[in-house]
């Protein structure tokens, strides 16, 4: 394994990119419908939670970054520097497939919010690969182009925050109050959901020598993390504002829920833009998960990272199209969700441990 | 006897040019019409030349007048004596080729055939300066290039008087051998646009160049685009503002249009007339342009993803409208729509090649005549018909010629995708097209900056034309050596 492949400058990105993927792979698919997950156990005190499970990801983040700082290198470098070829290559497949899994969530979630609101009668096979086919293409691309579409994802997404004018003029911030009146525990768990909104901001540990200047470029990740908690936080008090928490229990989406209270004189079910739209947010991340795993399996196997795309994405379509009910999707949602959580709090902060003593050990050696 | 061997076998077999001495040379020539070769009366030399490439009156009395004076003279003497610029002696038949047929005069003794002189004395007929067609402005300067290289330089330097101006000649296809130009300025452009530039025209092998858009076509970054990479434009004063940018133009001769580049989506749809005009009303025009630009490409494509699947976003008294308009229609609405769109290509094909005066007629007919009698006849909803007719009339306010036909080819991938999968079909599409962008450069340089890569500070000629004294940077795709400009005023304070 070569330690250091740094790319070719005119394939790098800026450091301030790096706001923009982060909140980008952040905000997804979760953010149409995570008020009701979060609102379960702490009612609505979610909100604090919100920035409990915010805060960690800081947290998390500077992790990532003193992990592939000291590595100098992305995370497939720093496995096989801490763990050998064997092993190391193992802990990278892991993360490839845990990038997988997440991009079929990814997939079948926004299939299944196109097939419930907009094209009740349409095939799963037929909307997964047209995703895909736009991946694919997306993906040869090469990593400036997906950093491309995060950003323009961000642009054409950011104004539909406006829209939230309209259930604000209808909203009752009562439904807030009292404030804290849940116990500790309630809102741990509460957080403990949220984070599995903030993932994404792993593939960082793909992207990291595509970044120019990458060691500058933690401030922008933190950035992005504030972006994205205050898109959050925002998304969650209007919809606690606006539906009452038994109301909220019934509602899967509260989000495209809320937009079908935007009354505008030339459009109405106002919704379906907002669909529509929310494929300028998906599709970056879908982008960016194959890209990390397709570029992960070559780096460790060698060959072209076109075949391993391929690969990828026959593998997406076909897990995809074998789920077909809501009671599957959402139990392996919550698998990944679950996966995605123990990578998070429980894999990072032990590679950044078993770093550290690597370091400490070959020093004295 | 060994002279008829030698030129049998040349010409017959050994029809290698390289090898070609002056009197094959002569012989080849000869079987051209309007070549002409004759002996001066009391003169062994030889003066031949194509009488249609040449300047009689330079001939008559600046050639044939010496030749009389100065007989019996060796050609070394000879080439001293006539008072023409820049004549040239040689042995080398290739370059004697060359030049006879751009309109030299060749002169030579019949009797020692290895060397001639060759006196510049040729003609070339072209249009006057006129008018620029295509990019007409109300304001600002009234004059176009014409196909004559040579004068288009000349209308480039006159707004650029500086050394620093520099014209790289080359020529470039096998029959035609077209004289190319890349002009740019040394030291604001960067060289690595200007070596990019050079060495895809020195790679272009095709055996005729007729107009500058066969060379933009050969040396576009991605040829399978459907947008153009390089702007041609017709004024010398847009080439002159883009040269000052840092930017590269390209000339050929033949065509009456500049090729510049690197060049970005956005000044697509900037008019040369926004910098003649204040900045607040140019920035609104170009805000217009865009939108036309949307309202062109989405207007169709929307109305029949709403109205075959979600006519439940229409509004009540809207969607009442819409339906007395359309009932009694027999097609489903994208039937409808690729028709209209169709007859509205027609009428512009029509008329564009037609000439001028019959077009206009084709319009009036086609427009109002077509257009109330297939409303009348119940065919189409004039709805749509107000539609069609908007999006035909938006693509035309984009400024560049080629890109508003790519503006007009876009709507019907988008039509399609629309009646398969509706609204979404448009996003699926739009995402084609928007990652298509990002992967597009010019002269490999990014294609859609400054909006991606963000550049903040270019923003101020993109979507706007700010005033010209926040213009003091160049672009930043360009990379020019010398970013900044000369600023045009200080700031000043209260009472100086």
């Amino acid at each position: 394994m070569n330690l250091l492949t740094q790319p070719d400058e005119s394939k790098q990105v800026s450091p301030f990119f790096v706001a923009y993927i982060v909140h980008s792979m952040q905000i997804g698919i979760g953010i149409l419908g995570f008020e009701r997950y979060i609102a379960k156990d702490a009612g609505y005190d979610a909100w604090i939670g919100i920035i409990l499970s915010g805060f960690t990801i800081h947290i998390l983040i500077w992790m990532v970054y003193k992990i592939l700082g000291n590595g100098q290198n992305d995370i497939v470098g720093v496995h096989s520097s801490l763990f050998g070829k064997w092993i190391g290559g193992l802990f990278s497949i892991c993360f490839i497939v845990y990038f997988c899994l997440f991009s079929i969530t990814i997939v079948r979630s926004y299939t299944e919010v196109i097939q419930v609101w907009m094209f009740p009668g349409l095939n799963t096979w037929y909307l997964s690969f047209i995703l895909l086919l736009l991946v694919y293409f997306a993906v040869t691309g090469g990593f400036r182009v997906i950093v491309g579409l995060c950003f323009l994802g961000i642009v054409y997404t950011i104004p539909l925050l406006l829209l939230k004018w309209f259930p604000l003029k209808e909203a009752d911030f009562t439904n807030l109050l009292p404030i804290m009146n849940h116990r500790l525990m309630d809102l741990f768990k509460s957080s403990k959901i949220m984070t599995l909104n903030y993932l994404g901001f792993e593939v960082l540990l793909f992207c990291y020598p595509f970044i120019k200047r990458g060691k500058s470029s933690q401030k922008w990740a933190h950035a992005g993390l504030i972006l994205s908690i205050l898109v959050y936080l925002f998304t969650a008090v209007v919809s606690f504002a606006y539906f009452t928490q038994r109301h909220l229990n019934h509602i899967i989406w509260p989000t495209l829920s809320l937009w079908q209270t935007v009354d505008l004189p030339f459009i109405q079910r106002f919704e379906y833009v907002g669909i529509t739209l929310w494929l300028f947010q998906i599709l970056p991340n879908i982008c960016m998960f194959v890209w990390a795993g397709s570029r992960g399996l070559k780096r460790l196997f060698g060959g072209k990272q076109k075949h391993m795309l391929m690969f990828i994405l026959l593998l997406i379509f076909l897990a995809s199209i074998r789920m077909t009910n809501r009671g599957e999707i959402d139990f392996f949602t919550t698998i990944v969700g679950r996966v995605g959580f123990y990578t998070l709090y429980f894999y990072i902060p032990c590679l950044f441990a078993a770093q550290i003593v690597m370091k400490r050990v070959r020093k004295k050696a | 006897m060994f002279n008829w061997f030698k030129a049998r076998n040349t010409g017959a077999e050994t029809n290698q040019r390289d090898q070609m001495s002056l009197i094959d040379l002569h012989e080849l020539c000869k079987k051209s019409g309007d070549f002409v070769s004759f002996q001066p009366i009391n003169s062994e030399i030889c003066v031949s030349y194509y009488n249609t490439l040449v300047n009689k009156k330079v001939i008559n009395k600046d050639i044939l007048a010496y030749l009389d004076l100065h007989k019996g003279l060796t050609l070394e003497q000879l080439i001293e004596k006539i008072p023409i610029e820049r004549p040239v002696l040689t042995e080398d038949v290739q370059s004697m080729k060359e030049k006879l047929l751009i309109g030299y005069v060749m002169i030579f003794y019949p009797e020692q055939p290895s060397k001639a002189i060759l006196l510049p004395a040729s003609e070339k007929k072209q249009r006057q300066i006129s008018f620029p067609e295509a990019e007409y402005t109300v304001v600002g300067p009234k004059e176009g290039f014409v196909e004559s290289i040579e004068t288009n330089i000349n209308l480039i330097r006159k707004r650029l008087p500086i050394p620093e101006l520099i014209i790289e000649e080359t020529t470039a296809g096998t029959f035609t051998k077209t004289k190319i130009a890349v002009v740019y300025i040394d030291g604001v452009a960067n060289e690595e646009n200007v070596n990019t530039v050079t060495q895809r025209i020195k790679g272009i092998s095709y055996d005729q160049i007729i107009d500058i858009s066969y060379i933009a076509q050969m040396i576009e970054d991605n040829n399978n685009s459907v947008f153009p990479q390089m702007i041609d434009t017709e004024r010398p004063d847009r080439v002159a503002a883009i040269l000052s940018e840092g930017k590269i133009a390209i000339l050929c001769d033949g065509s009456p249009y500049a090729l510049t580049g690197p060049t970005t989506l956005i000044e697509f749809f900037a008019s040369f007339e926004d910098y003649f005009l204040s900045w607040h009303i140019a920035s609104v025009f170009r805000l217009i342009r865009l939108f036309a630009v949307t309202f062109s490409v989405f207007s169709t494509p929307l109305y029949v993803a709403v109205l075959t699947f979600h006519y439940e976003m229409i509004p009540e008294n809207l969607l009442y409208t819409l339906i007395s308009s359309r009932s009694g229609i027999p097609f489903p609405p994208i039937m409808e729509a690729i028709i209209l769109e169709l007859t509205i290509e027609l009428l512009r094909e029509a008329g564009s090649r037609l000439p001028s005066k019959v077009g206009q007629t084709i319009g009036i007919v086609g427009g109002i005549v077509i257009g109330t009698a297939a409303v009348d006849a119940g065919l189409t909803s004039n709805v749509l018909l107000i539609i069609v007719a908007l999006a035909a009339l938006s693509s035309f306010t984009t400024p560049v010629y080629k890109m508003s036909n790519t503006i007009r080819l876009l709507r019907f991938p988008f039509l399609l995708m629309a009646q398969l999968l509706g609204m979404l079909g448009i996003a699926v599409c739009f995402c084609f097209i928007l990652i298509h962008l990002l992967k597009l450069t010019s002269l490999g340089r990014p294609y859609i900056g400054p909006i991606y890569p963000l550049r903040v500070r270019d923003l101020k000629d993109a979507l706007f034309r700010l005033p010209f004294d926040t213009q003091n940077l160049r672009p930043f795709e360009v990379r020019s050596p010398h970013p900044s400009r000369p600023p045009i005023k200080k700031e000043k304070d209260i009472d100086e």
